[in-house]
């Protein structure tokens, strides 16, 4: 009993720490969400709301599948081709014999094949996995555009409508993901993504798979990516092969943004998410100023370097008293 | 709530009224597509451009600014609000919810992907905004209007003339925009018929870049070291076919005919290297004429749903005419064809 509420203790003065380094950028996604609620106070209805959860989902899926690979002390340069195959795989297997459930299941089969093999060839052949996804990037981003040469396919109306119309439905999957992830990081291979990351040495000595775990997260982030391309799917209705790609230097950044760091273990799943959040709020909130394009450019540069700054400074000042 | 809803469906029904009396010819019978006449003026006109950085887009949003000038003296507009989406058709989606919460009359849209806008643009349409889009187009037909020249057919005039030079015999070298970009597909799809009714021109290979002269040159460059025979360039793009252009210069090869696009720099290069040449244009005034539509579908006018603006090519005899007008401008930019509102009038009467 003592040992179970002693624990507990230990795990919420580690997540007070953790909180503690994030709520500089909490502060700062806090007031833009504030800000833009009072530029355009339809926001706080439900089709607003739910307008503006769909245009942020597929950001925040991508960023948790970058921060993923991240905490394990690894990267993806290949987020973007995934959504477009994501996308690109529903687009043309919907409209066939498969139908939507086939198509789901399409894109998550390739989503977790794709992001296996590429874990095993980093974890196996210890390849860089910058390299292996770039590589990768290359190879998939060609398929899609064997797969669909050009914009088209086929979405069902009622799915488009379902996932992305004016109930917040992506909003909820994306509660209902963050909490899988929660549970995910209960069982020993989740706490293994944070443990090998930080310390794979450490880890491999305490028990610890580490290259399947590797395996494991680059399936889980590819996965991710698959299905967040499978939502942009349904809220374009249609398939595009190259409509992902901006995604991958966006997830990279959102989850830097959000406190993970580039050498494993460091960060949180809360603060990537809170990352994406703030680079999809920024740019509705600049829209809503009436910022012109080229202030847009710099204003948005700089709203990064300060909300990157701004929970250093705060660290650095509490660090001094 | 019910009073001023009422009022003002009152007043739309006098406007409309008035309309009628004023074009009693019949124009005004029938409204654009989207338009629902409950928007009066001035207007506020967004334009949701998807990249803004490439010499083109600024040439055409600057005949989009020029033209809103030109209409807040008419007292038809009071605002231009523009959005770059910097390459991301998923915040171009973003950017044009935005535009339908600020309750814009207006979107000029340019596509970042032919299909992915379609649901939110069919959107701004339900809600009586209207929508005019150009050069990169949507798939769906929930717009006011469309307006574009036609890709296939800049590929098959551009095709036609090349095998017009080479006696439809020779090696030639086709170059492309990037894969996957409509425009890039369309342009060589059109190209597709006249090859294969001229099976003397043999197509040794074929360039995917971006429309930006470096790739251009660097993707020619290597394809000169490994070909030693070639008659012609189909470049399909003018950017494309000035880096072509260099790239033989450099080389100290002989230039060959070269197709492209009004870019001044290949309209230079063309000049000034005495090359066979022949360009077409996407002329930067689309973007003026498309709010100018929006303007006239929201002041009542029927417009064409599909607005098929001619393409303008520039030859031999042509050519002078166009440089003469260089020093206006920029030297990485498009000199585009003249444009006045009796060219804009015309094209809306087709």
């Amino acid at each position: 009993m003592s040992a179970v509420s002693s624990s507990g203790w230990l795990y919420g003065a580690i997540q007070r720490r953790r909180n503690r380094s994030l709520g500089g950028l909490y502060l700062v996604v806090a007031a833009f969400l504030i800000l833009y609620a009072v530029l355009f106070p339809g926001i706080l209805s439900v089709g607003g709301f739910s307008k503006f959860t769909q245009n942020w989902f597929p950001l925040a899926l991508v960023t948790m599948a970058q921060a993923l690979l991240m905490l394990n002390g690894g990267i993806t340069l290949a987020i973007g081709p995934l959504v477009s195959l994501g996308a690109v795989i529903a687009a043309t297997t919907m409209g066939t014999a498969l139908g939507v459930p086939g198509g789901i299941l399409a894109v998550a089969f390739v989503g977790l094949a794709i992001g296996a093999v590429t874990g095993a060839i980093v974890a196996h052949l210890r390849l860089p996995a910058i390299i292996v996804t770039l590589a990768g990037s290359f190879i998939i981003t060609g398929v899609a555009l064997i797969l669909l040469p050009r914009p088209g396919g086929f979405i069902p109306d009622w799915l488009s409508i379902t996932l992305a119309g004016h109930t917040p439905v992506a909003f909820l999957l994306l509660v209902v993901i963050v909490l899988a992830w929660k549970a995910f990081l209960a069982t020993p291979l989740g706490l293994g993504i944070y443990a090998a990351g930080d310390n794979p040495i450490g880890a491999f000595r305490s028990g610890v798979p580490v290259e399947q775990v590797k395996i494991v997260a680059f399936a889980l982030s590819s996965l991710l990516a698959a299905l967040a391309g499978l939502f942009v799917a349904a809220q374009t209705g249609s398939g595009d092969p190259v409509i992902g790609t901006p995604f991958t230097l966006n997830s990279i950044a959102a989850a830097v943004l959000g406190g993970v760091g580039f050498l494993g273990g460091k960060g949180t799943m809360r603060g990537a998410i809170c990352g994406s959040l703030l680079l999809s709020v920024m740019i509705n909130v600049m829209f809503f100023l009436g910022f012109p394009p080229v202030a847009q450019y710099i204003a948005q540069g700089l709203i990064i370097v300060g909300a990157v700054a701004v929970p250093e400074l705060l660290a650095k000042g509490r660090a001094r008293r | 709530m019910n009073n001023l809803e009422n009022s003002r469906r009152l007043l739309a029904g006098a406007a409309a009224a008035t309309a009628l009396l004023v074009f009693s010819a019949g124009t005004a019978s029938a409204a654009a597509n989207c338009i629902k006449g409950d928007r009066k003026a001035p207007y506020t006109v967004g334009w949701a451009n998807i990249y803004s950085v490439p010499t083109w887009m600024k040439q055409t949003e600057g005949t989009i600014s020029a033209e809103v000038e030109e209409l807040k003296k008419a007292g038809l507009v009071k605002d231009l609000m523009i959005t770059d989406a910097q390459g991301n058709a998923q915040t171009q989606i973003q950017h044009i919810q935005s535009m339908i919460d600020a309750n814009v009359d207006a979107i000029v849209v340019i596509a970042g992907s032919s299909n992915a806008l379609d649901r939110v643009i069919s959107d701004a349409c339900d809600k009586g905004i209207a929508v005019v889009n150009f050069d990169s187009l949507v798939n769906t037909d929930k717009v006011t209007a469309k307006i574009n020249t036609d890709s296939n057919e800049w590929g098959a005039t551009a095709a036609k003339w090349m095998v017009d030079q080479l006696g439809g015999k020779g090696k030639i070298i086709i170059m492309n925009g990037p894969a996957g970009i409509s425009v890039s597909d369309d342009r060589r799809k059109g190209a597709q018929p006249v090859l294969d009714a001229n099976p003397g021109l043999e197509v040794i290979t074929e360039t995917n870049t971006e429309y930006n002269v470096a790739p251009a040159q660097e993707a020619m460059t290597s394809l000169l070291f490994a070909n030693p025979e070639i008659d012609g360039v189909l470049s399909l793009g003018g950017a494309l076919s000035a880096g072509s252009v260099m790239a033989f210069d450099r080389q100290g090869r002989e230039q060959v005919p070269t197709s492209g696009e009004n870019a001044r720099q290949f309209l230079e290069l063309w000049k000034e290297k005495g090359l066979k040449g022949w360009a077409t244009m996407q002329p930067n005034w689309l973007g003026a004429l498309s709010v100018y539509t929006a303007v006239q579908a929201l002041e009542g006018k029927d417009v064409p749903a599909f607005i098929k603006v001619p393409l303008p090519v520039i030859d031999d005899s042509t050519i002078d005419g166009y440089l003469a007008r260089a020093a206006d401008f920029p030297a990485d930019g498009y000199i585009y064809s003249d444009y006045d509102k009796a060219l804009f009038d015309k094209l809306l009467a087709q």
